[in-house]
């Protein structure tokens, strides 16, 4: 058994195809982002070798860049305060809703399962100045006044992006923590309950500290998806009104797409994934301290 | 009692309102166009406009796109279950010294953002002279399916006795007879877990069908909706016809396989 199954033969025949098509596809293609970051080509014709001249740009003088990651951080902020707290809330709520906790459960998360062409698409209907829900619903309750274009204005904008994203992941956060409750032994309900606890008091003091791990987990997994997002924004706004929505993905679209800034497009992608790999890396050693056990 | 019935009242109103965009889609797409601009929210129409999902069918090519998309992610799904199968059996069972470095190497995949290939794929795939081809979809599909799968995988033949694997070897089973004949049945539940999970993924992509494919030969079905960017872009209920069609498959697979998919994302949680 130990001969067949160090047989080097049969590893690399196993290995390399995948290997392969990773490297192919997600490696070779940062090493060319890497170097195209380094010119000042076009997308056509010749260019020339500039150095980490892209880099420096990028990182001392691009506001949008800036704003991108602000935006990502404003986005990770409403994420931990808003959605995270409503999701844990409901977990436990779904826990304690007897024969339909199945069906809670299912239905936050049906908006996770469509296509975020159909939901961004969706809420710009929503969002409509004319004939979209919001500004109906407003009318409806004699808040005239409120109604205007939603996603034209450069400050409103960005929370209404917010918003679809956080509406969109709930379903996902929900479950996770629902998946965190369910790992919780049911003894230590019983015994909370024989000792007299509370149900307030048995979810304060007993629940939720033995949730930390999968808070943990939570949280680098809301810090990358905030990082990463970009089809919302792309479909639902490209960034505007003047920049105010814009996320790095697709910043570095644009850039390459539009501006025909290819090399520069490129030198964004680099500092995304190195962005990418310091955060989620910092994140798993900050949390690997003291992981809890029950 | 009384709490109960506070309880499940919260979360059905939560639940109505988190639906209710997708409820509001729904009654829209049976409106003629002309009745979009009244002040009620929901509305019942004077006559169901069926016509909208006729006329979605036609000018979004929604069967052309539709046949496009099954296509595209059906290979991607199958591909990426096997590979990861055998990559997921490489790391667990085969006996070699880089297979921790090579399965963290993989896992870091987790961790790159798919847009930032999207850039230097365009140039790669225009080399190749790939552009405007399915497989400009297929390949990363399968590739950036590869880090969660591996890991579901990997952890599913973890539970896996070895004893079985030895009588096979011991009654004349090679190494492959092994993997694909006994393993692949054992495992069916992580693959499908697999298989769900980069389903609604892949169905859904839409930023790389965008950036790769240029003519309506082989676009995928979200590309329905966007034709009506243009030319029928006053077709307002045409519009929320089709998007209604491209949320059911989704909605009804998941519904089928909740407990895979459920399955699937926490696995894939607390392991990474």
């Amino acid at each position: 058994m130990h001969k067949l199954l160090s047989n080097k033969m049969t590893i690399f025949a196993l290995v390399a195809p995948g290997m392969f098509l990773f490297l192919f596809m997600v490696c070779f293609p940062i090493a060319m982002s890497a170097y195209y970051g380094m010119t000042d080509w076009r997308g056509i014709g010749a260019y020339q070798f500039v150095g980490l001249d892209n880099y420096v740009q990028i990182l001392t003088q691009d506001k949008v860049f800036w704003r991108s990651l602000l935006n990502a951080l404003l986005l990770l902020a409403a994420t931990l305060l808003i959605q995270h707290p409503i999701a844990l809330l409901f977990s436990i709520f779904v826990t304690h809703s007897g024969r339909f906790e199945k069906l809670f459960r299912t239905v936050f998360f049906i908006p996770a399962v469509i296509s975020i062409v159909v939901t961004s698409k969706m809420w710009v209907s929503v969002f409509h100045p004319n004939y979209g829900m919001l500004n109906k619903v407003l009318s409806a309750v004699g808040l005239e006044s409120l109604k205007q274009d939603w996603l034209g204005d450069p400050k409103l904008a960005i929370w209404c992006v917010i918003f679809v994203i956080m509406w969109q992941g709930f379903g996902y956060a929900l479950l996770l923590y629902y998946a965190g409750l369910q790992g919780i032994p049911k003894d230590l309900f019983e015994a909370a309950e024989l000792d007299g606890a509370g149900r307030v008091k048995l979810y304060t003091k007993v629940v939720i500290p033995l949730l930390t791990p999968m808070v943990r987990v939570a949280v680098v997994i809301a810090v990358t998806a905030c990082l990463k997002q970009m089809e919302t924004i792309f479909l639902m706004t490209n960034g505007g009104p003047v920049n105010t929505t814009q996320f790095i993905g697709n910043y570095l679209y644009k850039t390459a797409f539009t501006s025909s800034l290819y090399g520069y497009g490129n030198a964004i992608s680099v500092i995304f994934v190195i962005v990418c790999l310091i955060i989620t890396v910092a994140m798993n050693r900050a949390f690997k301290k003291d992981v809890g056990e029950f | 009692m009384l709490r109960k019935i506070t309880l499940q009242s919260t979360l059905w109103i939560f639940a109505l309102l988190q639906l209710f965009p997708l409820i509001w889609l729904i009654n829209y797409s049976f409106l003629n166009s002309g009745e979009f601009f009244g002040s009620a929210i929901l509305k019942w129409p004077k006559k169901l406009a069926w016509d909208n999902y006729m006329n979605a069918f036609t000018y979004g090519s929604v069967p052309k796109f539709l046949l496009n998309s099954l296509f595209i992610t059906t290979s991607a799904i199958l591909a990426a279950a096997v590979l990861s199968l055998m990559l997921g059996y490489a790391f667990t069972r085969m006996e070699w010294k880089l297979r921790g470095l090579f399965m963290a190497f993989i896992m870091l995949g987790m961790i790159v953002p798919i847009h930032a290939t999207l850039l230097p794929n365009f140039t790669l795939f225009n080399w190749l002279n790939l552009l405007d081809n399915p497989l400009t979809l297929i390949l990363p599909y399968i590739a950036f399916s590869l880090p969660i799968s591996v890991l579901i995988m990997s952890g599913f033949l973890g539970t896996i006795p070895r004893s079985i694997e030895e009588s096979a070897v011991i009654d004349g089973c090679t190494i492959y007879g092994v993997i694909f004949r006994i393993m692949m049945p054992m495992t069916k539940p992580a693959l499908a877990t697999v298989c769900i999970m980069n389903f609604i993924s892949w169905w859904n992509e839409f930023i790389m069908a965008n950036t790769f494919l240029m003519s309506e030969k082989f676009k995928t079905l979200p590309f329905s909706i966007m034709k009506f960017a243009g030319q029928y872009s006053s077709n307002y209920g045409a519009q929320f016809a089709v998007m209604t069609m491209i949320a059911l498959p989704t909605i009804i697979i998941y519904l089928l396989f909740t407990e895979q998919m459920s399955r699937g994302i926490t696995a894939g949680a607390v392991k990474g």
